[in-house]
This record gives structure tokens, sequence and C-alpha cells, in this order.
């Protein structure tokens, strides 16, 4: 009797057992596929760890990883190409998100095909978006250097991937055009949110379409420009394969991020324990980051 | 009388089971084999081939075979070795299975071939696979560049069969132009890839710094690019990139395209370069020879091995598989089906020069980058090899990007191979 009173999970005393209960193997599986390999990752930066092996004895604990990092000049230019990448990339992406959501929120012919092609770049796999664009930027037959000649822009063709500020120019780009369509779904369904009263009002008071926009839009839409804009950074500080794919982080570094120098490190050099290290870096900027983001929105975020 | 003949036959293979405990162990056994060259013409053909004599000679032991892209290999195998599930049958490129050995992941094969009295003697490349003083690998190919010209474009030029560099430039600058006056480059003069590894940008640079002399290491594995050799080689590679008579920014893959269907006049390359002629719009164009620098840029390719942390009874059926894949009869046709030179000495190789049209002047150039001991990984740099082939394409790029002098970039990279090497 004591036994069956201690399961019985609809007592109010034993109510909230229920929720732990079914949070946990949810909470179990991201132990082990997040929590585990952060740890795991932590504990590797600290050794000095060409090739790692959960089977092998634990090195000696170490800073070394961390010293080397923090006086690396790639390193630091690593972290200079993330923080342009982020601060370009969600800036344009904000500005184009914003802008065909806007336009795809009023009523005219076409506007369920013009919210797919809006949308359509999200759907795209990044690998083949990168190929593609790849093939657009091409230096010796790519379109965009036959267009350049065409409209008189240059007068030979631009070598995209062998300057270092056209690659990241590239980069750019193709960041932009594949992370604009995420800002876009999201502003729209916050557009759909607001009241139309709210519009109507201000039209009465002779409000203009730029004030609607500023008094009206953009502070109702902050909730959600404030979590966008946090999923966005993030995508772009973790983004690896348009990189990759794209300039695999050359010419001279220009597009090499966090991201990619991890790998490079890992998987290129195998030199797993100073890879930890800025992974763990990585995570640490991330995190603050988006805390700083959160913290300085307004409180309704 | 039916239940009678069914237990005396489950008694019968009971009793076969107990006394042939080598049969039973073998029966159902699976040995992985992780490859990128499986669906490769010809050289995949090749070892299906292997596959099957193995399968053929070990009842009940099959070979299951996976593809992993090259782009993808060295993190792959890396992740299996790394969670302790690595292959039974090891292959890796002649330029990463370094780190593989130097873990102490590769199987010593010493033993294995003397017991098996498996004769190494002038096998191409087999000294790369010597590891702290063990073999731990066989070389599964050793290669010499080639040179294939498009005999069309150079006529319409006016022009020889180029024999020297300075023939070569000359050749190469007049076949650089814009063909239909859009104002854009369309028709190159030879093709390098620019974009991608390490790797391939340093066997591209080699065409032009091994026929001026240089090399990146000495037989002592001493650090020689600050050389006047080495300097020439570096300031050819600039002009040929620089003044663009290569396409830039091109993948390998893309630019033997080029050449395939005539956009490209002059091209080194390995003897995986044929294959892709024949489906090309200008395979009827393209003729071969002998490259006009001397020494050819060679190397070792791909190489076959044992997984250090397979089971006993598995190291002995992989080296079986190996004793098959060198043996002088799968090495004969690995000629007439790869249509590339064999590193074994004894293999037969006349079907393949009677199938190959230009089989022999595979064998000839193999033998003069093997005789110069030309080899893309650089003596001294093994393990340290992939850091400094990118330390190497970045400076070449800087050079060519930031118009630098060769002297000033020799001394640089001279500089980054000691630190690099004293890590």
């Amino acid at each position: 009797m004591p036994r069956s009173a201690f399961l019985d999970l609809a007592r109010p005393s034993r109510r909230h057992w229920l929720g732990y209960l079914l949070l946990a193997p949810a909470v179990l599986l991201i132990a082990l596929i997040i929590v585990y390999p952060l740890f795991v990752s932590v504990d590797l930066s600290f050794q000095n760890v060409n090739i790692a092996r959960l089977d092998q004895p634990r090195r000696p604990f170490t800073t070394a990883n961390y010293e080397r990092l923090f006086a690396s000049e790639d390193f630091w230019n690593a972290c200079w190409v993330t923080f342009k990448l982020v601060t370009i990339v969600s800036f344009f992406c904000f500005l184009l998100g914003l802008g065909t959501a806007l336009l795809v929120n009023n009523r005219f012919k076409g506007q369920a095909l013009a919210r797919l092609l809006v949308a359509l770049p999200w759907a795209i796999p990044e690998v083949i978006a990168v190929v593609i664009f790849a093939w657009l930027f091409d230096s010796s037959f790519g379109l965009m250097n036959w267009l350049f000649i065409k409209l008189g822009l240059v007068d030979q063709t631009i070598n995209w991937f062998s300057s270092p500020d056209a690659a990241f120019a590239v980069v750019c780009t193709v960041m932009v055009w594949k992370g604009y369509p995420f800002v876009s779904i999201m502003m729209l369904a916050g557009l759909q949110s607001i009241p139309e009263d709210f519009y109507n009002a201000a039209k009465v008071d002779g409000a203009r379409a730029w004030q609607r926009l500023v008094h009206i839009t953009i502070p109702s839409l902050m909730p959600v420009i404030g979590v966008t804009l946090v999923l966005v950074m993030l995508w772009v500080f973790r983004d690896f394969s348009i990189i990759y794919v794209l300039t695999g982080g050359g010419p001279l570094k220009a597009t090499q991020s966090l991201s990619i120098m991890t790998y490079e490190q890992a998987f290129g050099f195998f030199k797993m324990g100073y890879a930890s290290a800025i992974g763990v870096i990585t995570l640490i900027v991330c995190v603050i980051a988006s805390r700083l983001m959160i913290a300085r929105a307004p409180d309704n975020i | 009388m039916t239940r009678t003949r069914l237990a005396l036959s489950a008694a019968a293979l009971a009793l076969a089971a107990g006394f042939l405990p080598g049969a039973a162990m073998a029966q159902g056994k699976v040995l992985k084999f992780v490859s990128w060259q499986k669906d490769e013409r010809g050289v995949g053909d090749w070892w299906g081939s292997v596959i099957k004599e193995f399968e053929a000679t070990h009842p009940g032991v099959k070979i299951e075979w996976t593809k992993v892209e090259r782009g993808a290999y060295a993190d792959t195998m890396t992740t299996l070795f790394a969670g302790g599930k690595p292959p039974d049958i090891v292959h890796l490129a002649s330029f990463e299975f370094q780190k593989f050995a130097d873990n102490g992941w590769l199987e010593p094969l010493d033993p294995y071939i003397k017991d098996s009295k498996l004769d190494l003697k002038g096998w191409a490349g087999q000294d790369t696979c010597s590891w702290n003083k063990q073999t731990v690998c066989t070389m599964m190919l050793y290669f010499g560049y080639i040179f294939a010209y498009n005999e069309d474009l150079l006529k319409k030029e006016g022009l020889a069969v180029p024999k020297t560099y300075a023939e070569f430039l000359a050749a190469a600058q007049k076949l650089t132009k814009d063909v239909n006056g859009d104002g854009i480059v369309d028709q190159f003069g030879t093709g390098h890839e620019t974009k991608g590894g390490g790797g391939q940008y340093m066997s591209e640079m080699m065409n032009y710094t091994l026929d001026a002399g240089g090399r990146w290491t000495n037989d002592a594995g001493k650090v020689t690019i600050n050389t006047p050799e080495m300097i020439e080689g570096l300031s050819r590679w600039k002009t040929i990139v620089k003044t663009s008579l290569t396409p830039r920014d091109l993948a390998a893959g893309e630019v033997r395209q080029m050449f395939a269907d005539g956009k490209i006049a002059l091209k080194m390359d390995g003897p995986w370069l044929y294959p892709i002629i024949q489906k090309g719009k200008a395979k009827d164009q393209i003729k071969l020879g002998m490259v006009p620098f001397k020494p050819p840029v060679g190397g070792s390719s791909n190489v076959l091995g044992i997984a250090a942390d397979a089971p006993k009874e598995n190291k002995k059926l992989v080296w079986d598989f190996i004793a098959i894949a060198t043996s002088d009869k799968f090495q004969s046709s690995y000629a007439t089906l790869g249509a590339s030179p064999p590193p074994s000495p004894r293999a037969d190789t006349s079907a393949a020069s009677k199938d190959t049209p230009h089989f022999d002047l595979l064998m000839q150039a193999t033998k003069a980058a093997a005789d110069a001991k030309v080899d893309r990984i650089p003596k001294g740099l093994e393990l340290q090899f992939n850091e400094f082939a990118k330390m190497v394409m970045e400076e070449s790029q800087r050079m060519i990007i930031q118009d630098l002098d060769p002297k000033a970039v020799a001394a640089t990279m001279q500089a980054k191979a000691e630190a690099l090497q004293k890590q």
C-alpha cells in the first residue's frame, strides 16, 4: 500500500514527477550527444593530444594549447574574420529579411508565388547553393565576370577567389543569400501578429508609411527581431560548409573563421588538443555574445 | 527415418565444427575495407577482382567494401581509428599514413613479409612505407607525370611541341588568348589547380621547381627551400599563375575537364588524365609525350596495411588479401585494368602495352621520376606534411597576390618549414 502510494503520480504532491519522468529520455539523450562530447572536448583541450582516442590513457594536464592559441596570429585573425562575418551577414540578412517580409506582407497579385520565391534559398541545401555560386563567381568562366565586363564595370576579369577582399565579399554574399529567407519568414510571422487596428489608428492620426514603420512595426517586431538575430548570429558563427566548399578559408586566411580553423587543426593537421581549445573558446564567445544580445534587448524579448 | 537422418546430419555437422575450428571460425566472417577508389573506372575494377579472388580462396569470409569520398577520407578514417573501430584492411594515401603509423595504429608487416617470402626488392615507392624502421604498408602505386598537349592548337599557332621550360613558357603565352573576342580569356596555355588542398598545389608547383633543380628537403631531411634553384622554381610558378597562363581558382578535376574539352593547350599530369581525355570533346586532338621538364613530377600514391587493432585471426586474413594484391598475377592485371604502371618489378605488362597505347610512356615517366627519387612528400617533413603543404600554398599565394620577390618568399618558407620540423 505505501509502495503504490509512492508511485501514484496522480497525487498532487507527486504530479511534477510525471513531468520529470517524461523529460528524462530527452535529457539523457542530450547529455549523451551534447554534454558528454562537450566535457571530452574541454578535457582534450587541456592535454597535448594529436589524434585522440577514448581508450588511450589521459595525458598530463597542460595549458599549452591555450597559451599557444592566444599567442597565435592565426587565432586572432580567425576571431576578426568571424566577427566581420557575423556583423556583416547578420546586418544584411536583417535588412533583406525585413524588406522582403514587408513586401510580401502586402496584398497583391502573385503574393503566394512571391512568398515562395523569398523562401526558396532557405530550402536549397547549402552545398548545392555554394556550388552554384562558385560557378557564378568563377574567375575564368563565371557569369559575374561576364556581366561586369558587359556592363563596363571592369575591363578585366576579377579573380574572385584569389583576392582576399573579393573572396570575403563572395562568402558574405552567399551567406546573406542563404540566411535572409529565415529572417524573412520570422518577420512575416511577426508582422501578421500585429493588429491592423494599430495601423488604422495611426493613419487616422496622419502618420506616414515611414512613421508607421518606425513607431508601430519595428517596436511590435522587437521580440521576433531579438530572437531571430541571435539565431542568425549563431548560425553565422558555426557555419562551416559555405566557407569550406567556397574558399576553404583562403586565400591567405581571409575567410578562415573559427569553425574552419577548428576543423583544419583537428582533421587537416590532426592536432585535436589544440582544435578542442579553439572549440572551447568559440563556445565561450558564442555564449557570451548570445547572453549580451538577450540581456541588452528590451524586457519583452 | 527422416528424423534419424536429420539427427545424424546435425551430429555430423557438430562434429565437423568441433574438429575444424578454423573453418568454423571463418564461417560468416566479414573483413571491413574502406576505400575512395571503389567507383573509379579501371582501378576500382581491379580492387573488385582482388576481392573476388580473396572470397573465392577463403570460403565463408566476405569483404565489406565501403566507399568514402577522398575529400572526407582523412576525417572518416581518423574517426574510425579514434573510435576503436578501424577497418581491417587499411587503405590510405601515401601522404597521410604516417600519422596513423606514428600512433601505432598500423600493424608492422615485416613478420608477414618474412613468413610469406614476399620479395619487395625494386618495388616502386616501397621505401616510403618504412616507419620507425618497420614496414607498415605496401605501396600500391608510384607514378610519374606525363605531358599531354593539344596538337591542333599548337599547329594553329605554328608551334612545335615544347622540350624545355623556355619553349613551354613561350608556347603557353602564345596559346593563352580570348578566342571569341568578348574580352574574357577563354583558351589557356596550360592548366594547374590553384584552389583546394595544399598537397595538390605543391604537386603543381613542383613541375617548375624540380626542373629548376630545386627540392623542398635534401636526402638527410634538411630544408632546402632558400636556394637559388628553388627561388628560380618559385619565379617560374609566379610567372605562370600571375600572368594567368592557367585558369585561376579551379580544382584539379575542373582543370582536367577543360583540357579534355580543348580549352587548355598543354598539361602535365598523372596516369589518371588519360580516361578523362577519352571522354572529352578534344580527345582526337590530344597527344601524349614526356614532360618538357626534368625530372617529371612523380610520387607515391596510396598504400595498403593492416589495422593494429584488428583481431589476430583477421590480421592473417588481411595479409592474405595483401598477398593477393601484391602477387605477380594481380600486379600484371593492375597494369591492364588500372592502365597504370604497377609498383611490382615482376609484373608482366605486355598485355597492358597492347591494350593501352601510351602504357610504355607511363612506364618511362614513372622510371624517370623514380630514378630521380622524386616524391611529393618531402623527406623529414612526413609527419608535418599537411601543415607544410598548406604553408607552401599560402606563401605562394601571398607571393602572387602581393607581388612579392620569390627570394624573400623562399626565405620565409625556409624559416616556417624549419619551425614546423622543430614542433
